[in-house]
């Protein structure tokens, strides 16, 4: 093995050196970085260090399987699923957590702190190292010097689900005093979370493992991978699965469905109203549940008349005998039979009222809280860390866009509404910006109006562990350890079989990378005292404050990698409870949406017809990137080095373009250029493009001037119920580039 | 007791192509960076039929482990061999590099490795069954397509699943008698 350190390793973009000085015996692609950056004294000497198996958690994406890190003099060679983590994860481990040793030992992740050059604008990417005491300083500095120029409230924080530390940077914002914390979910689910909630007073989990009969709707889980269900899907008991997928495109969960129906994009509602319609004309659905749990069945009956199959057809292209069958098939499946609700539910503006009527025909055919049904979720109880915010004796103003939204979420927020509101100072202004690991201008639509929000900010500070486009606009950038270098509190991932995940450090941080709650205890040290109070603890104290009723959760972490109590599930848990809705019941008709001025029951309306000349834009994911956060990860870069524009078959005959040309893709708020892939896995009416692509950050060094980005064209129309944004509203010009 | 005869059968029906696999060996096994350079690959196969009525199928691949394998016959310093258990092996001491081997392989599983210079290919991840562990794409994948095992010991996972379903091996026409079966 010696003979590959002779070899010639100086082409390699790391590298510039010659082997003879380096004195360790591993090979491995992850070695051979290290060994380039201690030529550079980057990192330390690397003989003599531990090897070890060590249990943590996958970070790459909101899955967070469970993890072996197989640790080697010192380096992680390679991430193994971890067979103790079946319930939750199966004991697999996806491309991306497999990707995960190149998130450690990549060129391009954030090493130091970093300041924006003097007198550079914003976007150029003009950074100096700095000291983390200089950094935090200046971080500390700004947020009390806008604080007192406008008001505490005038600092917005904004942080993304994934990590197990979000809880500390959002106890950041409370403690400083802001009300305006904008988290990922009206990016992503809000609208799950408001329709399902209004109707059952919590967003359940469909029992994909034991139904007999799935239907997705738009939920792709072959690519947008969800554990268990992505794995459970197809498990099938004994070939009576049916799974019925409807998508405009031919995803790779169509290839994998008894049926695929290319529905037209934003009528999943006409579909779901007429398979109510025919369970109820037909009698199909359980009448002694809908009498005992359910209020509301009786305005239902009339309510669902219009809506028939031969109508629906008309709306959403799909045949009224199928759906007419489809429902009877459903209904005969019942109970084992869900209408699954997905989780990125940002489709359309009247999303809330869609998975309403989703809640609503799972409910009519009895599938609650019962095997192969939608089970409220479950989760094993840890003890939480209490603090107390600082009282301000002075005038902070509530959340700027609280008033917008009918049913905002206190911490959550509304994305879209937020920055207009802030663009326009109305009700006062937004002058810094925090932000933990959410990339803002990749992910939130109408790009060009984030860059606007970013520049009328005095501050903006990102803590991360990569430059993304956001960090890259902002005034200091914080390196924080990556999810393998560091410790996280103890994290319930509830759900059907409940567990307890946690991450360790498999290695110290490298670089100067520091754990997220040293980050924000400095940046609370140096914002004054009282704040400081709240944040006075270790990590360790943190995580055995959390087991202090049962220690034996830590130990079960330490030995296996998880910690659960039950194997299997524990069905009708809720039987005999009182749900946490008005009723206390399964609300059919919402009398609380009545009152707000919402539809208390859904009412179809048709989607914008697409303009001549013009397609509607869809986007998605692949099972190989988490939204914007991966795409430069070199394994995964080598899967999908670019994204691409679907456009069906016979469109791009009627157009001249061929397979493979550039195109540009132009909406009302942005135009994009990237490579056409002609198809037929897509309806004619419409274009898809993936996500996470035609970044601004050139320190995306593998994916810089690759591709487009989604972010930059979708026009941000968001639901009025839950704030959610609405990513399929956006229509677009396709031009030979 | 009977010698080892080790082997690997899939269930493609199980494949959403999700690349783990490919990935996992890459990580495993220091393949390097590049597209082209890979051990194990999941075949995209064309889309059948028309809009809308579309089909697709997925078809994760590797070395085969043939019994009569053509890179073998072809070597001419002996650096691809076979290990008593049936893994095709490649000797990187003994690899002068003139690729013959990656002409006569009908299923195009080796690549050039630059950075050992020689030629190499999966070997079933021999190191981990020395260590009790399955191959890296065995144990990764999430649906479990792929089932490792010696198909020799009849109670093995792999031979069970041989005596009850049908399979086929891949260009069987060639003779090469490949080792990884794929069920119908």
């Amino acid at each position: 093995m010696s003979r590959l350190l002779e070899k010639n390793l100086s082409r390699r973009r790391f590298m510039g050196l010659s082997s003879c000085a380096l004195a360790t015996v591993a090979v491995g692609s992850q070695i051979k970085v290290l060994k380039s950056l201690a030529m550079t004294g980057e990192v330390g000497e690397l003989t003599n260090l531990p090897s070890k198996d060590v249990f943590t958690s996958c970070g790459m994406c909101v899955n967070k399987c469970g993890v072996i890190a197989r640790v080697q003099n010192g380096i992680i060679q390679k991430l193994d699923p971890n067979p103790n983590f079946f319930i939750k994860s199966r004991g697999m481990l996806c491309a991306r957590g497999n990707a995960g040793t190149k998130v450690v030992y990549d060129p391009d992740r954030l090493k130091y702190p970093l300041i924006r050059v003097e007198g550079s604008k914003r976007g150029e990417g003009k950074f100096r190292r700095a000291t983390w005491e200089e950094a935090l300083d200046l971080v500390a500095k700004n947020m009390n010097d806008i604080a007192a120029k406008y008001s505490r409230a005038s600092v917005m924080f904004a942080s993304s689900e994934g990590t197990f530390s979000e809880h500390f940077f959002l106890q950041l914002a409370e403690c400083f005093g802001t009300p305006n914390t904008v988290r990922h979910p009206t990016l992503c689910l809000s609208s799950n979370i408001q329709g399902f909630g209004a109707t059952y007073g919590t967003n359940p989990t469909p029992d994909v493992l034991n139904a007999d009969y799935v239907i997705m709707s738009g939920a792709n889980r072959s690519e947008a991978l969800i554990t268990p269900d992505s794995i459970d899907m197809l498990t099938g008991d004994g070939g009576k699965r049916k799974l019925i997928y409807l998508d405009p495109r031919f995803t790779k969960t169509a290839a994998k469905a008894d049926e695929w129906y290319p529905i037209k994009p934003g009528t999943d509602m006409a579909f779901i109203l007429a398979m109510i319609n025919v369970i109820v004309t037909e009698g199909l659905y359980d009448s002694a549940f809908i009498e005992e749990q359910t209020v509301g069945f009786d305005k239902l009956v009339p309510h669902i008349d219009p809506y028939t199959p031969e109508w629906a057809a008309g709306e959403c292209e799909i045949p009224a005998e199928d759906i007419r069958r489809i429902a009877r098939e459903f209904a005969n499946a019942a109970p084992k039979a869900v209408y699954y609700q997905g989780r990125r539910s940002s489709f359309m503006a009247n999303d809330t009222q869609m998975r309403r009527a989703m809640a609503i025909l799972n409910t009519i055919v009895g599938n609650w809280d019962t095997k192969g049904g939608m089970i409220p979720n479950s989760c094993i109880k840890l003890t939480n860390h209490d603090y107390i915010a600082p009282w301000y004796d002075e005038d902070i103003p509530g959340r700027l866009e609280g008033d917008a939204i009918t049913y905002i979420s206190e911490k959550d927020g509304s994305w879209p509404v937020l920055r207009d509101r802030a663009l326009a100072a109305d009700p006062y202004p937004i002058k810094g910006m925090m932000v933990y690991k959410q990339n803002v201008l990749g992910s939130v639509p109408n790009r060009a109006k984030s860059i606007q929000l970013i520049e009328q900010m005095d501050f903006v500070c990102t803590i991360d562990i990569t430059m993304s486009d956001t960090a890259w606009y902002s005034d200091v950038v914080l390196p924080e350890a990556t999810y393998l270098e560091r410790n996280d509190p103890l994290e319930c991932l509830g759900g059907i079989v409940p567990v307890v995940a946690f991450r360790q450090p498999c290695i110290e941080p490298m670089f100067e990378s520091k754990e997220s709650l040293w980050i924000i205890q400095q940046i609370a040290k140096r914002l004054s005292d009282e704040i400081y109070a709240e944040f006075d603890f270790t990590m360790e104290e943190h995580i055995h404050h959390q087991v202090k009723k049962n220690p034996q959760i830590l130990e079960d972490l330490k030995t296996k990698g998880v910690y659960f109590e039950n194997t299997s599930p524990v069905y009708g848990k809720s039987k005999g409870t009182r749900l946490k809705t008005k009723s206390g019941k399964i609300e059919i008709y919402s009398e609380k949406y009545a009152e707000n001025g919402h539809d208390p029951l859904p009412v179809y309306s048709s989607p914008v017809t697409v303009p001549p000349n013009r397609y509607r834009l869809l986007i998605g994911r692949h099972a190989f990137f988490t939204h914007g956060t991966t795409a430069n990860n070199p394994y995964l870069h080598d899967i999908m080095p670019e994204n691409t524009l679907w456009l069906n078959v016979l469109e791009a005959q009627k157009m001249g373009l061929t397979e493979g040309q550039m195109v540009k893709v132009r909406s009302a708020v942005g135009e994009q250029t990237l490579k056409l892939e002609i198809t037929p896995k897509i309806r004619p009416d419409s274009v898809y493009m993936a996500h996470g692509f035609g970044v601004l950050s050139k320190a995306q060094t593998n994916i810089y001037g690759k591709g487009g980005s989604d972010a930059a064209l979708i026009d941000e129309k968001y639901c009025p119920i839950s704030g959610n944004v609405a990513l399929h509203e956006t229509f677009v010009e396709v031009l030979p580039a | 007791m009977n010698k080892k005869r080790y082997a690997i059968v899939l269930d493609t029906r199980r494949c959403i192509d999700c690349k783990a696999c490919t990935v996992a060996c890459k990580a495993e096994n220091n393949v390097p960076l590049g597209r082209q350079n890979h051990r194990n690959w999941v075949t995209e196969e064309e889309v059948r039929g028309t809009y809308p009525h579309l089909g697709q199928s997925f078809t994760p691949s590797q070395c085969m482990h043939c019994a009569n394998a053509p890179c073998k016959k072809v070597c001419p310093t002996s650096a691809t061999g076979r290990s008593p258990e049936g893994i095709i092996t490649v000797d990187e001491k003994r690899c002068i590099g003139c690729k013959y081997c990656m002409t006569a392989c009908p299923y195009d599983a080796r690549y050039y490795n630059e950075e050992i210079e020689a030629v190499d290919k999966c070997t079933f991840c021999q190191h981990r069954i020395l260590a009790g562990r399955v191959p890296a794409c065995v144990d990764t994948c999430p649906t479990k397509v792929r089932v490792f095992g010696d198909i020799n010991d009849p109670t093995s996972e792999a031979s069970k699943l041989l005596a009850k379903h049908p399979h086929r091996v891949i260009k069987e026409g060639m003779g090469t008698k490949p080792h990884l079966f794929y069920l119908i």
